[in-house]
């Protein structure tokens, strides 16, 4: 498996490369006050997460999965792999969220208290997760040029549905008025939720893309 | 001498084309040329072996592996070399032992530095600055650097030079030294197998039309150039194929040495590989 997890990260050095430095230069604007940090945690973990869908496309162009098939590899393992480099790739969204948050507390920089960050960091990672959750198996099914135009509707269905039932639904008593209400470090336990539904949702998702390559031909 | 591949009533449909109880043998030590006409079944075939599409019926056992209940055990046997060049452009060959090394727990860096090295390959470079012959001996180098026992190779050297097919023929050669080795390799350029395979079988629409060692195939299949009149006089029971021109006609014996006895007023000439695929393919029966 960690061949496989390799392979990713070496087909996609370039663009590793080029997050690095765009994660640095959107660090380097929080810091000098131009961007709230929370603003770029959410955008860049929205736009990295895209990254396993890209893995998709790389290893289309050179008709990899015919060749992976080949290999001394079970189905789940080669589908574990593209998930376990998803995961990594969030873990270290995670740290770097973690660790700039921490910084610019150190330097007392910005007007957003750090445990609103945090909040942020969490909410994003969820995000970031239920895009993988959703995309990962589609790629599967479809190949990432048919799966791509359902990137669109995963990312701006549900923001769409909810400030709809928000502003025009019937009166559900949905709100998100009693995180206000909690102590700010019980606010921040609920908003984790999204994250740990997000990871719940990656088994679940994982599963489904193993019974997809499982009866795949290729 | 063990046997390294052995397929028994393979079937596999698609509904337009069936592999049809397709039967293969490949002992150790050989090399088992497969040919046939473009949507013959060659690439089907191998693919059923390595699993990439799901057979129908029959069973396929690859050194003493079912390559469905043993498929991991079984592939960790086999190197493979399809008709492309998988590697992702943006790799580097030296790239190649992070990803396959912890794939293959024999897989040998210094062997496939060595075969890098005998290709002239540097293994610094962008794949995708390779040329297409240079691509696919790093897919050889690969595919021999884990030390496998059975080689597949799906139309590798389609596309290559004269020197470069020579060379990639020459590494069989020295890979079947071993006698629990073999190599299965389809192929249209029917003069490399001559030269290199010791059995071939010849898929046509799906079906094994002949598997036979490659030296009786030669040594006793013959053509008969005729006329048309003269093509009455012949039992059709002692030619395979027929084909009929403007310019006269022309036969496939399975012995020429008896059917010189027989007729032998008749010119029967020796045949290569070529020949037969156009008999089989372009001919009609007797």
């Amino acid at each position: 498996m960690s061949g496989l997890i390799w392979k990713d990260a070496l087909v996609m050095r370039k663009t590793i490369k080029f997050y690095v430095i765009f994660l640095l230069a959107y660090f380097g604007l929080a810091i000098l006050d131009i961007f709230e940090l929370t603003f770029v945690i959410s955008f860049s973990t929205v736009i990295i997460m895209v990254m396993p869908i890209s893995c998709f496309s790389f290893d289309e162009t050179a008709k990899w999965d015919r060749f992976c098939r080949s290999l001394p590899l079970e189905p789940r393992t080669i589908v574990g792999a593209r998930y376990l480099f998803t995961l990594l790739i969030l873990l270290v969204l995670a740290a770097f969220s973690a660790v700039c948050t921490l910084l610019l507390f150190l330097l007392d920089i910005g007007s957003v208290p750090p445990i609103e960050n945090i909040g942020a960091m969490l909410g994003s990672l969820g995000a970031g997760l239920f895009i993988v959750d959703v995309m990962l198996p589609l790629c599967y099914k479809l190949g990432p040029e048919r799966a791509r135009p359902y990137l669109f509707a995963v990312i701006f269905i549900p923001f769409i549905a909810f400030f709809l039932l928000m502003e025009f639904g019937p009166d559900l008593g949905l709100s998100l008025e009693f995180l206000n209400r909690l102590p700010e470090i019980n606010a921040l336990g609920v908003i984790a939720l999204i994250p740990l539904a997000g990871l719940l949702g990656l088994l679940l998702s994982f599963l489904i893309s193993c019974r997809i390559v499982d009866r795949k031909e290729f | 001498m063990k046997n390294c591949l052995e397929i028994q009533g393979l079937c596999k449909s698609f509904g337009d084309f069936a592999l049809d109880h397709v039967n293969l043998t490949i002992p150790g030590g050989t090399i088992m040329g497969l040919i046939g006409e473009n949507g013959a079944g060659k690439t089907t075939t191998i693919k059923c072996i390595l699993n990439l599409l799901h057979r129908d019926s029959g069973t396929i056992t690859i050194l003493g592996n079912d390559n469905l209940a043993g498929e991991r055990a079984a592939k960790l046997e086999v190197g493979v070399v399809l008709d492309e060049c998988f590697f992702h452009d943006t790799l580097r060959p030296k790239d190649l032992n992070r990803i396959l090394g912890p794939i293959y727990p024999t897989w040998d860096n210094r062997l496939f530095a060595d075969y890098l090295k005998k290709f002239q390959l540097p293994e610094g470079k962008y794949i995708k600055e390779f040329s297409r012959g240079m691509k696919m001996k790093l897919s050889l180098s690969a595919a021999l650097a884990h030390r496998p026992k059975l080689l597949i190779l799906d139309e590798a050297t389609a596309g290559l030079d004269p020197v470069v097919r020579d060379e990639i023929l020459d590494e069989f050669l020295n890979f079947i030294c071993d006698e629990d080795h073999a190599i299965l390799i389809s192929s249209h350029i029917t003069s490399d197998l001559e030269k290199a395979a010791d059995y071939i079988t010849y898929l046509h629409q799906g079906r094994v039309a002949l598997s036979e060692a490659k030296d009786d195939i030669l040594d006793h299949y013959g053509r008969v150039g005729c006329s048309a009149a003269d093509l009455k006089l012949i039992d059709p029971s002692d030619v395979l194929r027929v084909r009929k021109g403007s310019f006269g006609c022309e036969a496939l014996v399975a012995d020429r040495g008896a059917f010189h006895k027989k007729y032998p007023k008749l010119m029967v000439d020796k045949i290569s590989l070529e020949d037969i695929m156009l008999f089989v393919g372009k001919g009609e029966d007797a």
